[in-house]
């Protein structure tokens, strides 16, 4: 499958970024204004193909990105012991050494928390079976609270 | 803690030998650049039965600084016919297509690229993809060549 046409929409930030595109090039003499302070801002992807700065994301944007750091930080975590059969992140195909930290999918597959975290923000589905991780931790509630 | 560019090359690195080690039939991969992990060249056989038959394309794989985190962009060097192939060799294949959610709903995360496409992985997918007859959006000029369509 493939979908590659462009949508004049799509995607267009030119607007958000300013005017960076023709600002002036730094005044090497040193008498000109100092630089605004800049600090290094996360980056978060809202949308594919789409990569933004934290402070340029719209509202709507900011909302889904919170909701999702939420939903990621109620996956459990944990310190790779090498007691459990998994030897192997298969994003970074690096293989776990003891006192990495893991994170566990509801699904049961585990990465490393760097690559997992990095991708969940990018798409919410596991990458090894592809079971949506929110519909996933859903089920997850349901049993545990069946059960109890 | 390797920082993500890090792990992008040492990745690809891993892939480039394991795929030198382990061949896939049909294809073969290399550095364009011997200093330049992010730029493969590889060469695909035309797969038998199909109309690539004995043919060789080589094309061009370029791997983005969040590799295995976004996908490399696949560009023919060779000319080749293929719906899915423009006039300038660019690739649209949705397992090459950035993660996420699309927000026409035409492709499901699924489809589309996945961190743990390897490369051997990727080109097994690759030749698969050359047997499809399945004419999608990219080359327009080529689906109003075929009668009927």
């Amino acid at each position: 499958m493939g979908n590659c046409l462009k949508s004049p929409t799509n995607d267009d930030i030119s607007l958000l970024r300013g005017n960076e595109g023709h600002s002036e090039p730094p005044d090497s003499s040193g008498l000109g204004p100092p630089p605004p302070y800049q600090e290094t801002v996360p980056v978060y992807h809202p949308t594919p193909n789409v990569s933004r700065p934290a402070n340029q994301l719209t509202e709507e944007e900011q909302i889904k990105i919170a909701q999702r750091l939420g939903l990621i930080n109620h996956l459990p975590t944990g310190i790779f012991d090498g007691s459990k059969k998994v030897r192997e992140c298969v994003i970074c195909m690096g293989e776990f050494a003891i006192g990495d930290s893991v994170r566990f999918l509801p699904c049961m597959h585990t990465y490393h928390k760097d690559c997992i975290d990095d991708w969940l923000m990018r798409s919410f589905t596991c990458p090894s079976c592809l079971e949506p991780v929110d519909a996933a931790l859903l089920t997850t509630y349901e049993t545990n609270s069946s059960s109890n | 803690m390797a920082t993500p560019v890090d792990q992008g090359a040492l990745l690809l690195k891993r892939q480039l030998i394991d795929l030198q080690k382990k061949p896939v039939e049909g294809f073969s991969a290399g550095l364009i650049d011997d200093d330049d992990i992010y730029r493969w060249e590889v060469l695909i056989m035309g797969p038998q039965d199909t109309p690539y038959e004995d043919g060789f394309f080589k094309a061009h794989l370029t791997f983005p600084k969040e590799y295995p985190q976004k996908p490399p962009l696949l560009k023919f060097v060779s000319e080749i016919w293929h719906p899915n192939i423009d006039e300038n060799g660019e690739v649209c294949i949705s397992i090459l297509h950035e993660p996420g959610e699309d927000k026409y709903g035409y492709e499901r995360p699924e489809e589309r690229w996945l961190p743990i496409h390897t490369q051997t992985l990727t080109s097994n997918l690759l030749l698969m993809w050359m047997l499809q007859k399945t004419l999608e959006t990219t080359n327009l000029n080529s689906q109003k060549e075929l009668p009927g369509v």
